[in-house]
């Protein structure tokens, strides 16, 4: 052995593939000859061997590169992007506001010429729409059909209505969007809120204790959809999905047959035992965070 | 002179409507002029772990350590890596073994006042008696991890990803992120829980409490310790198989697993099934003695065995049965949404 010893910065570079394709084939043959050498490059690769896998979770753990954060950006902005965006951005161009300023002016002047004219008053009048002619938004719907919706204290409400457009005026309902009215404030309920939105959705008063279910699992769904995406591996999260969609739908359906028939026992007991399971299952996220949490 | 005062009305509102326009656009123009960039969102930065530094062993051997303690000992560890065994013997001390990992050792929590023993024992990944470093990991990690415990032991288990057994010990919890779990020959009861794995049980007693994700769930030859010891198995999107569970009491649950049950019902007992949309195989004995109370949605209700007083009610979307079989000493409750629902006889019998 002629050649002097390499120090453990360049055995440790050798290792990571770092050196100069020279110095890895002199180190190489180094290590070859020198028994001290190996020795430490064997130790060196059992260190480094030790420590990605003691890191290996760390490095696994699912982590948006910046790729998918510009993505993530893209596509809100793509979403920002409303129907004023294009004209927005058509009016930042100087010469074109400075067009549309001139414009502006011009306009301004030829609706003041225009104004001064002597036009009876009387006249100008008619051109403000006639109050007949405005006509409630409430039964703009007139080919509706006869739909119960759900709305508070099960009091399916209609309206009556007038077919307008045919000439035997016949009365039927109609389909009406329930106002509630909180105090000074009214505001609108949409009949077909989805089930996991808890705050919004009307209870049903016939099972009991649905009011509680229905709060628990909003502040369950708010925490897991914090770090379930942490939690899960896709496989997990597939399952959790679709588990999720099946006591959804259940819910959904037997709630409508409860508020439809209060009587039904059956209804009553799945759903009873979907809130349970969709709980349950939201659960078992929200605790398999806080265990993972525990052991870091 | 009237199409005049028209032709003058329709100048004067075309006027009024074209100032309105430019208005309108000139508001654009100006919000245009002052519309600020939207700001991208910083991605936020990786939660530091709190997990501590882990003792490696560092000698030629395995780690092993030794304690005295008490028969009845408390026993708390936590596995971060490896398979763990647990293993019940006769003699009254914790064997701890790592093999190509951590250190062991024990933090001693609470002795017995008359004998001086330990009665509640900490397994540590590494040994606080030596090695004095703060922020050091206090989980186990290895190949393989391997204790020996007092029979009467409770051993009480959290773990990151391991596979686990435990054998011939009091009473078990054990709750792990991932891995499947094996317990036999526990005493005195059983809660188990897996987010990814499967939990099979035999040959114990006590109350249990076993809960997977995503896994299924086996228990065979399981029995109360006590009066009044329930037994409890759910699982999300796995299966459920009983078999000779003695307990009176039982919930079980899936979500859209399907669940076998095999033995018998007792009397007095009370049983729940419930799915969402797998379904329930009853397995009993053709003198079975309950009171059935079923209700479905989309599935069907099937028994080869005879029953009593059967009362059938549908409505559009569900449909509800209650039965009698024998004397109906038990009551059996099943709910499932669209899984079917099947009594039959257990085999072995004509």
């Amino acid at each position: 052995m002629t050649e002097k010893c390499f120090d453990i910065g360049t055995i440790q570079a050798f290792l990571d593939g770092e050196l100069s394709s020279d110095k890895m084939e002199s180190v190489s043959r180094h290590v070859a000859l020198c028994d001290d050498c190996a020795i430490a490059l064997a130790a060196a690769e059992e260190e480094s061997a030790f420590a990605f896998s003691a890191l290996e979770q760390e490095f696994n753990t699912l982590v948006p590169t910046k790729r998918l954060w510009t993505k993530i950006n893209n596509s809100i902005e793509k979403e920002k992007k409303t129907f004023w965006k294009p004209i927005f951005a058509f009016f930042s161009n100087p010469s074109v506001a400075a067009f549309a300023s001139l414009l502006i002016v011009i306009g301004f002047f030829a609706a003041m010429l225009g104004l001064k004219t002597d036009v009876p008053t009387d006249l100008a009048v008619e051109t403000v729409p006639s109050q007949k002619s405005v006509v409630s938004p409430i039964i703009s719907k007139p080919n509706t059909a006869l739909v119960e919706t759900p709305v508070e204290n099960n009091n399916p409400k209609f309206l009556l209505a007038t077919n307008s457009g045919n000439d035997k005026p016949r009365n039927r309902a109609v389909k009406v969007d329930f106002i509630k009215s909180e105090g000074k404030s009214t505001r609108k309920i949409k009949p077909s809120m989805p089930i996991e939105n808890g705050e919004q959705r009307a209870t049903n008063e016939n099972v009991l204790g649905e009011e509680s279910y229905v709060k628990t699992i909003a502040t369950l769904t708010e925490t897991v959809n914090d770090g379930k995406d942490e939690v899960l591996k896709p496989a997990a999260r597939f399952a959790f999905e679709r588990d999720l969609a099946v006591t959804d739908d259940a819910i959904k359906k037997m709630s409508a047959e409860v508020k439809r028939n209060p009587k039904n026992v059956a209804a009553k007991q799945i759903l009873r035992a979907s809130y349970q399971n969709k709980i349950d299952l939201l659960n078992s996220v929200a605790e398999k965070t806080e265990l993972m949490a525990s052991l870091k | 002179m009237k199409e005049r005062e028209k032709i003058t009305s329709f100048i004067k509102t075309a006027n009024v409507l074209f100032v309105v326009v430019f208005l309108c656009l000139s508001a654009i123009t100006i919000f245009a002029q002052t519309e600020t960039p939207p700001k991208p969102i910083v991605p936020p930065k990786p939660k530091n772990s709190k997990a501590g530094k882990v003792a490696l062993n560092k000698g030629d051997t395995p780690a092993e350590k030794s304690i005295a303690v008490d028969s009845n000992v408390n026993i708390s560890l936590c596995v971060s890596e490896g398979n763990l065994k647990i293993n019940g013997w006769e003699r009254n001390e914790i064997r701890a073994f790592v093999s190509s990992g951590s250190e062991t050792g024990f933090k001693v929590l609470q002795k017995n006042k008359q004998s001086g023993k330990a009665v509640w024992v900490m397994v540590l990944g590494f040994d606080p008696a030596k090695n004095k470093e703060t922020n050091l990991d206090e989980c186990l990690s290895g190949e393989k991890i391997e204790l020996d415990v007092p029979r009467g032991a409770t051993v009480n288990v959290k773990g990151q990803a391991s596979e686990t057994t435990i054998e011939s010990v009091g009473k078990v919890s054990v709750e792990i992120v991932g891995g499947d779990i094996f317990l036999s020959g526990i005493e005195r009861g059983i809660d188990a829980k897996t987010y990814e794995g499967d939990v099979t049980v035999g040959k114990s007693g006590g109350a249990m409490t076993l809960l997977s994700t995503t896994g299924n769930i086996v228990a065979f030859n399981v029995a109360p310790s006590g009066i009044g010891d329930i037994f409890k198995a759910k699982t999300s999107s796995g299966a459920i198989t009983l078999q000779s569970v003695e307990h009176r009491q039982m919930e079980i649950n899936s979500n859209s697993g399907s669940m076998k049950f095999v033995g018998e019902f007792l009397s007095g007992g009370q049983y729940t099934f419930g799915t969402q949309n797998g379904s329930i195989l009853l397995a009993i004995p053709q003198n079975s003695s309950c009171k059935i109370n079923a209700s479905y949605g989309r599935g069907a209700f099937n028994s080869a065995l005879p029953l009593l007083n059967v009362v059938k009610n549908a409505a559009s979307k569900t449909q509800s049965l209650s039965a009698l079989m024998g004397s109906g000493d038990a009551a059996l409750n099943l709910t499932t949404y669209s899984g079917s629902i099947r009594i039959k006889k257990s085999e072995g019998e004509k």
